[in-house]
């Protein structure tokens, strides 16, 4: 035994142990999310269900397993729920989506398993999508083309009609976001053009007659579009299905409110994986719906990775500026010495405290300021005096200074000075050898600190809440309208996103799968990032690979 | 080995103390030396002539290449570094205020211990103190690049591979490849400070018969450890012992019949 403790054995295991430990805890955390977030785009079983309730009656019920749980008979009993037939210790119970929430209380129902009576999954129970008022379960009965039922396979042709339904959507919601937005862009361009002039006490009855005749046709023009977009609402409105749900009722679902039709139990697995690919895709290319509780997250994928670049444009040259002045010209001595502790021990400052000082120094006095001196005519509403995309990146730069600080300099110093001291015996200056040798060297270090910038960046939401990130932003930061970068807008972020669905949502139990699908694009966002990031570094360092000998 | 006395060459002896100016690459007069309070140099005047090799010899720690590397001020790198005495190129004391240190570096190249290539190619190498100076036409650029390659003895061994990173070449090659990228930029003066400290035998070699051809050209300064190789490629040599010039004379006068008694027991080795 001593011997063996001798022998270094037990240190070996304990330190492998410990880097399994970790290991294990990192993969077993994206597995865990990856798997309960990947599992909503996996079409699962639709159910009927012959439901006994006791002192009610029997009733019919369709919807998903949504989750099982087992809990202690005795609890029910107490609660004076009578078990029939049940003599157990546990009772496990189901939580039921049933959809169809316009036409009940409640869309996810807790149900005993001892009062199910019966449970089958027909194939022919459709599942549909909505674009309002979440899924609906039922029975395709009739398909109404243009007023009249169509005869033959109602399926295929409600499959077709949907298409062609999309499809105007789609025209619809181009139509609205680029031509009407355009319009909608042009005039408030023309109000504030206006205003302006009346602020400078330049608005003569010519320039007057302009705004007006300008505005008059770009009015002429919207409505002309208005008139197409109308034109097209109808069209999209033409036919609708009829479907029997779970009351037995028949319900009259227009089709432009259908998203899609599936029917799942009728799937074999090469469908369901085709299906899973495409809610995949569809949650990663689509806008919200619902209160952010259904849809895609794609102006949130858009936003954080928008503000991340936005971020990492401000903050490298600031960083590296600052690391080459402490190391290449401050004077070695206590000032200097403070200074670097200062930057190291920003790093160590909490998050929403930039988000404070974000919000107190960079939107109110700073954004103010550009506002009172740059757009007065858009006052009192702000331009940049509010939250934005410009000043969550600005803020988020600061809070990773130190690390592009401390990288950069890290970098610096691990030049040989041989190195440096060839260029200046070549007849270089300091700042020449800096430009043409040094920086290019120190690179690959100024990489390294970009990759845990943005590492940190990406997963920051405290201070955003402050300076820029909202719920919803009905706008990208980023448009077909000039000067097509808006940084003053506002934006929506994956983090935020995730709280928000999950804590702010007025159904919780539909936006849980959410959580932890847009924890594992988080994930993966942020993976993505750094790897880029991380490929440019490791190419540096082929390209200046240092002296070693 | 070979006895140093079958080396020496043939050469006129110059009258070191009385060097004529137009003979003069460089003087160097009572120069002393600090580093904080250390003093590294003492009170050290020569006169190096030109177009000859002058090698700086002594112990570890003799201040040999501290007095190199003042001619061409790298001192001035080091934070405490104090100066007293001047430095006269063409008679002008490299040490006044209005000095352009990068001018002067252009007129006084060096060449270190251990080759430092950049991280760039080979062509980029030879170029790069052209390229400070502005110089951006391919065809000049060319014409130099084959030029010093050739000075150094290096163009037929990487002439069909000039774009390749200089960091692909062998430790002698790339020696030959900082002399290349310093004679580019036709400095008057050469300052080599141990340049063969790094390489084997046969690169050694190559490097030295490159330093004996360069004094037609270059005056050569260069800084040994190894008392043979002094004997070998210098003219002049001076023995240095903490950070006083003990000697100074031609090479063959300095091996056969040193005049101090630090020096024979130097060259003798009975220390050092």
């Amino acid at each position: 035994m001593k011997n063996w403790f001798k022998s270094g054995s037990p240190w070996i295991w304990m330190t492998a142990g410990a880097v399994s430990i970790s290991l294990i805890s990192v993969l077993g955390l994206l597995l865990m999310i990856a798997w309960k977030g990947l599992i909503y785009f996996w079409p699962s079983s639709i159910y009927e269900f012959e439901i006994h309730q006791p002192g009610i009656g029997n009733s019919t019920l369709i919807g998903e397993i949504y989750d099982k749980e087992s809990i202690p008979s005795k609890r029910l009993t107490d609660q004076g729920i009578i078990l029939t037939e049940h003599t157990g210790e546990f009772v496990t119970r189901y939580l039921i989506k049933t959809g169809n929430r316009e036409f009940v209380d409640l869309d996810f129902r807790w149900v005993l398993e001892t009062n199910i009576l019966s449970r089958t999954e027909p194939a022919e129970l459709a599942l549909f999508e909505r674009s309002k008022n979440g899924n609906f379960y039922g029975y395709v009965e009739s398909v109404n083309e243009d007023g009249n039922p169509v005869k033959g396979d109602k399926n295929a042709a409600l499959a077709r009609l949907i298409d062609r339904s999309s499809e105007l959507a789609d025209d619809a919601l181009s139509l609205q976001n680029s031509e009407i937005g355009s319009i909608n862009y042009e005039l408030e361009r023309q109000r504030l053009a206006q205003r302006a002039l009346v602020l400078q006490g330049n608005l003569t009855d010519d320039k007057i007659a302009q705004f007006k005749q300008s505005k008059l046709t770009l009015q002429q023009e919207y409505q002309v579009f208005e008139d197409e977009l109308f034109g097209i609402r109808k069209q999209a409105r033409r036919d609708h299905v009829v479907v029997r749900d779970m009351r037995g009722e028949m319900v009259k679902l227009p089709l432009n409110q259908v998203l899609d039709v599936t029917f799942p139990n009728d799937m074999n697995i090469f469908n369901k994986m085709a299906h899973f690919v495409k809610q995949l895709y569809k949650f990663i290319s689509d806008d919200p719906r619902e209160a952010n509780t259904e849809g895609g997250v794609f102006p949130a994928i858009f936003g954080t990775v928008f503000m991340v670049m936005l971020m990492a444009v401000i903050v490298t040259p600031f960083g590296v500026v600052a690391a080459i002045y402490l190391h290449e010209y401050a004077k070695k001595g206590p000032v200097t010495k403070m200074l670097r502790i200062a930057v190291i021990n920003l790093a160590g400052v909490p998050s929403i405290v930039y988000g404070v000082f974000g919000l107190g120094f960079f939107v109110y006095i700073l954004g103010g300021s550009i506002d009172s001196l740059f757009y007065p005519e858009a006052l009192p509403g702000p331009t940049f005096g509010t939250p934005g995309v410009l000043w969550s990146a600005i803020t988020l730069a600061i809070l990773t200074l130190p690390v592009v600080i401390v990288s950069t300099e890290e970098g610096l110093s691990r030049i040989p000075s041989t190195v440096r001291q060839g260029s200046l015996a070549l007849g270089a200056t300091k700042a020449e050898t800096l430009w043409r040798i040094v920086i290019p060297m120190a690179s690959p270090a100024i990489m390294t600190g970009l990759i845990l910038a943005v590492a940190r960046a990406a997963g920051e939401v405290a201070p955003l809440m402050l300076v820029g990130v909202v719920k919803s932003a009905p706008m990208l930061p980023l448009d077909g309208n000039f000067p097509f970068f808006h940084l003053e807008r506002k934006f929506m972020h994956l983090g935020f996103h995730i709280y928000d669905v999950g804590f702010q949502s007025p159904n919780v139990e539909a936006a849980r799968p959410l959580v932890f699908a847009t924890a594992f694009l988080l994930v993966t966002v942020i993976i993505g990032l750094n790897i880029t990031a991380i490929g440019i570094r490791n190419h540096l360092r082929e390209k200046f690979r240092s002296l070693e000998h | 080995m070979i006895s140093i006395e079958t080396q020496f060459k043939d050469v006129k002896s110059l009258d070191l103390a009385n060097l004529p100016e137009e003979q003069t690459a460089l003087s160097i007069n009572n120069l002393s030396l600090f580093y904080g309070e250390k003093q590294a140099l003492q009170d050290v005047t020569m006169r190096i002539p030109k177009n000859q090799v002058t090698a700086f010899i002594g112990p570890s720690g003799c201040g040999k290449s501290t007095l190199l590397r003042c001619i061409n001020r790298m001192n001035d790198l080091v934070d405490n570094c104090r100066i007293e005495g001047e430095i006269l190129l063409n008679g002008l004391d490299i040490y006044q205020k209005s000095v352009d240190v990068a001018a002067l570096r252009r007129n006084i190249g060096m060449v270190f211990q251990r080759p430092n290539p950049f991280p760039k190619s080979i062509y980029e190498n030879v170029v790069y103190g052209l390229r400070l100076q502005g110089k951006n036409d391919k065809r000049v650029l060319d014409e130099a690049v084959e030029k010093a390659l050739k000075g150094a003895a290096l163009w037929n061994e990487v002439k069909d591979r000039l774009n390749d990173s200089a960091f692909g070449l062998s430790g002698g090659q790339q020696q030959r490849l900082v002399i290349a990228r310093a004679i580019a930029i036709e400095p008057k003066v050469m300052l080599l400070d141990e340049p063969t400290s790094a390489l084997d035998p046969i690169s050694t070699l190559t490097v030295e018969e490159l330093i004996s051809s360069l004094k037609e050209q270059y005056t050569v300064v260069i800084v040994t450890h190894n008392m043979q190789q002094a004997a070998r490629v210098s003219d002049q040599t001076a023995f240095m012992y903490m950070g006083d010039l003990i000697e100074y004379s031609d090479t063959n006068t300095l091996f056969t019949t040193p005049s101090k008694k630090q020096t024979e027991d130097y060259i003798t080795g009975r220390y050092g």
